[in-house]
Parts: C-alpha cells; sequence; structure tokens
C-alpha cells in the first residue's frame, strides 16, 4: 500500500479519471455561464455581443424580481431553520422514546411524503387546496368557517404563505431523520446522570439534548438554507412562481428568464450569483452555528 | 467516551454526504421524447433514387387525434409514394418541445424540419441562422393556396423563414346547455357578458375557464378587448413596436378598465391563476363552466370521442361580444399564424428535406388532413367537405366573415422578453390586485426595455 502511495504516476491514474469527469460536468460549464453572463445572448448558438458586466448590474440595481425570488429563497430557509426543526427534534424525541413496533410504524409514515415524487406531492397540493372542490375548502365548509375559503395559491396575498407550508411539510421527514439519527447518538448514561441531578422533561432535553446535537444542528441549518435557495420542482410546478411574483423563486425566475424570455446571457448572470450567494450562506451559516465541541 | 466522539463523528459524516448529495443533486429535465420512425418498407424495386432518412422534429405528441394524426397521415402518404425516404419523428409537448429545439439550435443539430412558433420564438432561430429562408414566389398559386397575410409572423426583415400551418383565432367556446337550463341569454356585448357571469356566478356554476397559470390568455383577452374598443387592429402591435404608447391612448386606458371589470365580476373560474391549459379545458370539457376563452385551434372538441356526448352535442362557438360605444365590430377578428414549419440550414439532405416539406404544405396535403380530420383551421383555402362538425361551420363563418385580421398577437409580435414582462404584467393584474393604471404603466415599460 505504502508503495501506491508513494508512486506519483499510480497516484494521478487513480485521481484523473475523477478529476477530469468533476471538471468537465461542473468546472467547465461555471466557467462557460460567466462568459455568457458577460454577453447580451438571446440563446445558446446566436451571435451575441460583450456587455461587460451590465447584466450584473441590471440585477442588482434594477431587478425587484431578483430581489423577491431571493427574499423568499430566504424566507423560506429561515422557516425550515424555525419552523421545521423545532418541530422535527420534538417528534424525534418522541420517537425515539416510543420504542419498539410503534417505533418503525411511526418512522415510515413520518417519512412517506419524503419518499413521493415531487410531481405528485404538487398535484396532490393543487387539488386540495382547489377552491372550487378541493378537499380543504370542503373541510373549512363542514366546520362552519366557510368565510375562510379562498384560492390559497391563486392569490397574491396567500400564495407565497401556502407555498412555504407545503415546502415546509414536504422537507420534513428529512429534517426528522436527521435528528432522529442524532438523538440515538446520545447515550442513555447522559439522560440517566443528568436525572440524577435533578434535571427532568424539557429541561431535561434542552440541557443535554439539544447541546449533544449541536453537531446535527449545524449540518442542518447548512443544509436547510441551500435546499432553500435551490428550491424549483415545486414552485414550478404549482404556480411557476405566479401569480404575478409571489412565489417567484431563484431557479424557477434563472429557468423563466433562460428558456421563456430568450435572455440567456442575463440568466447566466443570476446563475453565478446564485452560486456566490449559496456559497455565502454555507460560509454565514456555519461561521454563526459554530460553537465549541460539547465535550462528554 | 471514545465510543461517543465516535458515534459523533459519524453522524457528522453522515450528515457532511447528504450534503454533498443534496448540492449536486440538480433537478433534471425530464424529456421522454419517442422518436418513433414511421417507416413503410416498400419493395425498393419501383422506387427511384437513394435511401433517405429525414429527421423531423415536432411539438404534437398525441398521434392518435387531433394535429397530431394530421399530421402522421400526410408522413404516411409521403412515405408510400416515395418509398425510399424514412421519416423519423421526434415529438415533444409544448414546453419541452421549445425548450430543446433551443437546445438543438445550441448545437447546430442536423434536423431536418421543425416545427416552430411564428414570432418571437422563431426570430431567435433566424438570429442563430438554424432556419432557411425560403421564397415565397415558390409558394403562390392553387398548390398552395395559401391565404393572404398569412406570413407575417413568418417574415423578418423582409425575408420568409417558414410556412404557418393554421390559422388561429381566438374565440369563446360556450355549453348551449349550461346557458339555457339556466335561463342565461348568450351574451352579445360586453355588458351583457359579466351580466351573465353574475348570474351563473349566483347559481354557483363557473362562468369561463381560462388558463390563467399560463398567462397569455389574458393577454389575448385583453388584445380583444383594445380591438372592440378602438375598432384599429393594429394598435397593439403598434403599442409593442412602440409607435402608440399604452399608457395615453384612451383606447387602452378604456379598455384596461374594462379587463378590471371581468376580474371584479369574478368572471373566470375560482382557480383560474394555477389553472395551466389542460385543467382549465377539462373545467368547461366536463361540463363544470359555461365557457371557455380559448382558439380555433381546439375544433377537434366536437368531434373527440373521448369526451361526454352530451358535451359534444352542445358546445358551440360565439364571437367575443362587443364594447358599448366601442368603434370594432364583432367581425373584427384576432386572428394570427401561430404554428407552422420551417426548414433547417444544418439538413444533411437538402434536397429532400425541401421535397418532404413542399409535400407537407400542399393545399391538398396538411390543409386538408387537419380540415377532414376537425383538428384545425388551416392557413390555406380549404374545400368545405359536407361532413364537417356543426362546431366547424361555426368555425369556418367566423374566420370567412371577418371583416379584419390582427396578424399577430400582440404578446408574440415583440421580443421573448417582451412577451415574459407583459405575461407578468398581467399575472399581477389578475392575482395581486394592480390598478389598470398600473397594469398599462408596465405594458410600456415592458414595451420599452424589450
Amino acid at each position: 500500500m505504502q508503495k501506491v502511495f508513494n508512486n506519483k504516476t499510480a497516484i494521478f491514474l487513480f485521481v484523473f479519471p475523477g478529476i477530469l469527469l468533476f471538471a468537465l460536468t461542473f468546472l467547465v460549464p461555471i466557467f462557460l455561464s460567466g462568459y455568457y453572463s458577460l454577453r447580451d445572448t438571446l440563446a445558446p448558438g446566436t451571435p451575441s455581443t460583450f456587455t461587460g458586466f451590465a447584466n450584473y448590474t441590471q440585477l442588482l440595481f434594477h431587478d425587484s424580481r431578483f430581489w423577491l425570488a431571493l427574499r423568499n429563497a430566504i424566507l423560506l430557509g429561515l422557516g425550515f431553520i424555525f419552523i421545521q426543526h423545532p418541530i422535527a427534534i420534538f417528534f424525534a424525541i418522541m420517537l425515539d422514546r416510543l420504542g419498539g413496533k410503534a417505533e418503525k410504524w411511526f418512522r415510515t409514515i413520518f417519512f412517506i411524503p419524503c419518499v413521493i415524487s415531487v410531481v405528485v406531492i404538487s398535484k396532490m397540493w393543487l387539488s386540495l387546496l382547489d377552491p372550487t372542490f378541493g378537499a380543504f375548502n370542503k373541510l373549512l365548509d363542514t366546520l362552519g368557517l366557510g368565510m375562510l375559503k379562498h384560492a390559497w395559491l391563486g392569490d397574491s396575498s396567500t400564495a407565497l404563505v401556502t407555498m412555504l407550508f407545503i415546502l415546509i411539510w414536504a422537507g420534513f421527514g428529512w429534517g426528522l431523520l436527521f435528528y432522529y439519527a442524532g438523538l440515538k447518538g446520545i447515550p442513555d448514561e447522559m439522560y440517566e446522570a443528568a436525572s440524577l441531578d435533578g434535571a427532568s422533561g424539557f429541561k431535561l432535553h434542552l440541557r443535554i439534548t439539544v447541546p449533544l446535537l449541536s453537531p446535527v444542528i449545524t449540518v442542518q441549518i447548512t443544509l436547510a438554507m441551500i435546499t432553500a435557495l435551490k428550491q424549483m420542482e415545486t414552485v414550478f410546478l404549482t404556480t411557476n412562481g405566479g401569480p404575478g411574483d409571489s412565489t417567484q423563486f431563484l431557479a424557477v425566475y434563472l429557468y423563466n428568464k433562460a428558456f421563456s424570455a430568450s435572455q440567456y446571457g442575463y440568466a447566466n448572470a443570476i446563475s453565478i450569483l446564485f452560486i456566490i450567494v449559496c456559497l455565502l450562506a454555507t460560509y454565514l451559516s456555519s461561521k454563526l452555528t459554530r460553537s465549541d465541541a460539547t465535550e462528554f | 467516551m471514545v465510543k461517543n466522539t465516535k458515534s459523533k463523528r459519524n453522524i457528522t459524516l453522515i450528515a457532511a454526504l447528504a450534503a454533498v448529495s443534496v448540492l449536486s443533486a440538480c433537478g433534471n429535465n425530464n424529456s421522454g421524447g419517442n422518436a418513433a420512425g414511421s417507416s413503410t418498407d416498400g419493395n425498393a424495386a419501383g422506387s427511384a433514387g437513394e435511401q433517405v432518412t429525414l429527421r423531423l422534429f415536432s411539438n404534437l405528441p398525441d398521434r392518435k387525434s387531433g394535429q397530431g394524426l394530421a399530421e402522421q397521415m400526410v408522413i404516411d402518404n409521403y412515405t408510400k409514394e416515395n418509398p425510399n425516404v424514412k421519416i423519423e419523428l421526434e415529438t415533444l409537448a409544448e414546453e419541452p418541445f421549445k425548450n430543446k429545439l433551443k437546445a438543438y439550435m445550441a448545437s447546430n443539430e442536423a434536423l431536418d424540419i421543425t416545427m416552430v412558433h411564428g414570432g418571437a420564438e422563431l426570430n431567435t432561430l433566424v438570429q442563430a441562422g438554424y432556419v432557411k429562408e425560403l421564397d415565397p414566389a415558390e409558394y403562390e398559386g392553387e398548390t398552395y393556396n395559401f391565404l393572404p397575410g398569412v406570413y407575417k409572423s413568418f417574415t423578418f426583415n423582409d425575408k420568409l423563414y417558414g410556412l404557418p400551418r393554421n390559422s388561429d383565432y381566438e374565440v369563446i367556446y360556450y355549453n348551449k346547455k349550461i346557458f339555457a337550463d339556466n335561463g342565461v341569454n348568450v351574451p352579445t356585448t360586453y355588458a351583457e357578458l359579466l351580466d351573465a357571469a353574475k348570474q351563473f356566478r349566483a347559481k354557483g356554476i363557473e362562468p369561463m375557464s381560462v388558463n390563467g397559470k399560463d398567462l397569455w390568455s389574458f393577454a389575448a383577452f385583453f388584445q380583444d378587448l383594445v380591438i372592440r374598443v378602438s375598432g384599429d387592429q393594429s394598435l397593439t402591435l403598434d403599442a409593442v413596436d412602440q409607435k402608440k404608447s399604452f399608457t395615453t391612448d384612451e383606447s387602452f386606458i378604456t379598455a384596461a378598465k374594462l379587463l378590471g371589470e371581468a376580474r371584479d365580476a369574478k368572471l373566470f373560474q375560482e382557480s383560474f391563476m394555477t389553472a395551466d391549459y389542460g385543467a382549465s379545458q377539462n373545467l368547461f370539457t366536463q361540463g363544470r363552466a359555461a365557457m371557455w376563452y380559448m382558439g380555433s385551434w381546439e375544433a377537434g372538441m366536437a368531434t373527440n370521442e373521448s369526451l361526454s356526448e352530451d358535451f359534444r352535442n352542445n358546445v358551440a362557438v360565439l364571437k367575443f361580444p362587443v364594447v358599448d360605444g366601442g368603434k370594432g365590430k364583432d367581425t373584427d377578428l384576432l386572428a394570427w399564424n401561430g404554428g407552422g414549419y420551417s426548414l433547417v440550414s444544418s439538413s444533411k439532405h437538402p434536397e429532400e428535406a425541401k421535397k418532404f416539406f413542399d409535400y407537407l404544405m400542399r393545399a391538398d396535403q396538411w390543409a386538408k388532413t387537419v380540415w377532414d380530420t376537425g383538428a384545425a383551421v388551416p392557413a390555406q383555402k380549404y374545400e368545405l367537405t359536407g361532413s364537417e362538425s356543426g362546431l366547424q361551420q361555426q368555425l369556418t363563418e367566423v374566420l370567412t366573415g371577418a371583416t379584419t385580421t390582427a396578424g399577430s398577437l400582440g404578446l408574440d409580435y415583440g421580443t421573448p422578453k417582451f412577451k415574459d414582462d407583459g405575461q407578468n404584467a398581467f399575472g399581477k393584474f389578475f392575482a395581486g390586485g394592480s390598478t389598470p393604471e398600473e397594469l398599462l404603466a408596465e405594458l410600456q415599460k415592458a414595451a420599452e426595455s424589450q
């Protein structure tokens, strides 16, 4: 083995295919994207002229739709972190304490939305929330709350909140699974020792579980931010960023700019900013959540 | 002790792996095109010329009914007459089709013939030099029989780059039975239309179905209103060209207010902002909406066996109603030519491709077939066979009775960017409750910044 590690040719031979693949599928397209973003390309293959940073200045200073899309993505990220995750931690603790058959059962149930295809989820919510024949409005009717009936996804004032709800619901199982796995790694002795010291219930979990889960929480927050920024499919299939721009997300906006509006150069400028925002979000969330590792 | 740190590290590792997988999991655009080569293995004995395979790219995936069936019939006719030619067909649904065609254009894929959308979409292909210029002189006369003025969306800088396959025009389809059963009169004026909407609403019936998610129908509806108010077919197109202004012209201001009235009267179905094309059609064909605002290319509804007989017997056509005090008549038709075919520059068999293209566009091929199957209204003169459905007859009357036509949909008249911005303005207007003035200001801005 030592021989192999000292042999430069061997190292090169083993690493090269992977590096090459990575370069061709990731690096080259990113550079191409950067190149196109500096031109006023209508579509790939059309003649275009060099426009310098015009696309970027337009985006950053004159394009309210871009900022709106970014704002929505950040809202979704915050929704994941402050709404989805606490609930997920709570349910993970509950699950962990169940044990036996019931635990397996509920674990499966919670995870179902994650294995259903995005298309099915999107169409399902569209039907559920349909103002005329949707089950949700029917339910409101039977509860005598008819005045609350609404075109949930079709009205600017409620579309975003509804969309955030759907996305938070759909991703819940993943969050739960991670925290659940994290909990399984906390030894029982910890809890026993804490109980002897007089901690119980909520306090016990606040003092023991949450600090010990911190590495998982850190990763989860980073993941949540990136997932939120990348949101595309569900929005694309339900509202396509509408009505108006109320549920506009970065990836949907980018797609429509590239393929519907034929502003290919502009769309590439969005994608470059998109990469920058993602990297920034990753960096920030790891910075913010960096606490000294809990020793035990 | 050691074990614990280890398990903690494992979790972090798992999470890190998951992070990588999330980062790299990019949605791939699922475009399952089917390349169904339609070949007839004719005996090569009587055939002249080399064996050749032509590639055709089309937006009609359904080959069993409607326009897809008509296209397939013409292909079969041709391969029967020319056994040495095989036609390899690739089809995708509308939106994926547009995207893939752009990808083909970027890689200069050697297609022979492709379906194209006139106006902004085709303009992009022309700029990339992907489609061939045609000589209009070749397509004059009896063999082709094109109606006057149908080349408008296919002509750029006075050069022709494709031929239209249909006459497209907006009408209101309505369900006679729903009107009769509820004692609502079929509207002839815009005020009556809104009044009918209120009556249907009171009875819990959706008055008019529209594909609000796609947004372009709103633009057509608005253009129809502008035509009815001003009596001027070119007004909207001139505004897109910035020869007129959306914000200052009286006709636009009046039309935008009228559009606001439709919004306030809840003319469209409850779920109109999330309804795509199929959803809006289903609402109407299943008898849950009294009207549907759509184009002449849906003539096939009356002969579509998969729809209920009750519906097929009761579907009828209504001209867009006139506006009280407006200068427009109900014979001013919002008509244009959207779909068509072009020859591709990078074709490997230019001569054979042109032969097939000319055959396809002959009046006795596409035009006749599409009319006889009741799929759409062609852009060429067609003979009535006497076996038309009632719906086809009504659509013919609307077209032949038209005193003026628009020539282009305003939305497709500018750049793709204008189309996108314009659609967005209508989206905000209908769902976000912006005022008529704001709508016009946004349209004006879209026209100026295209």
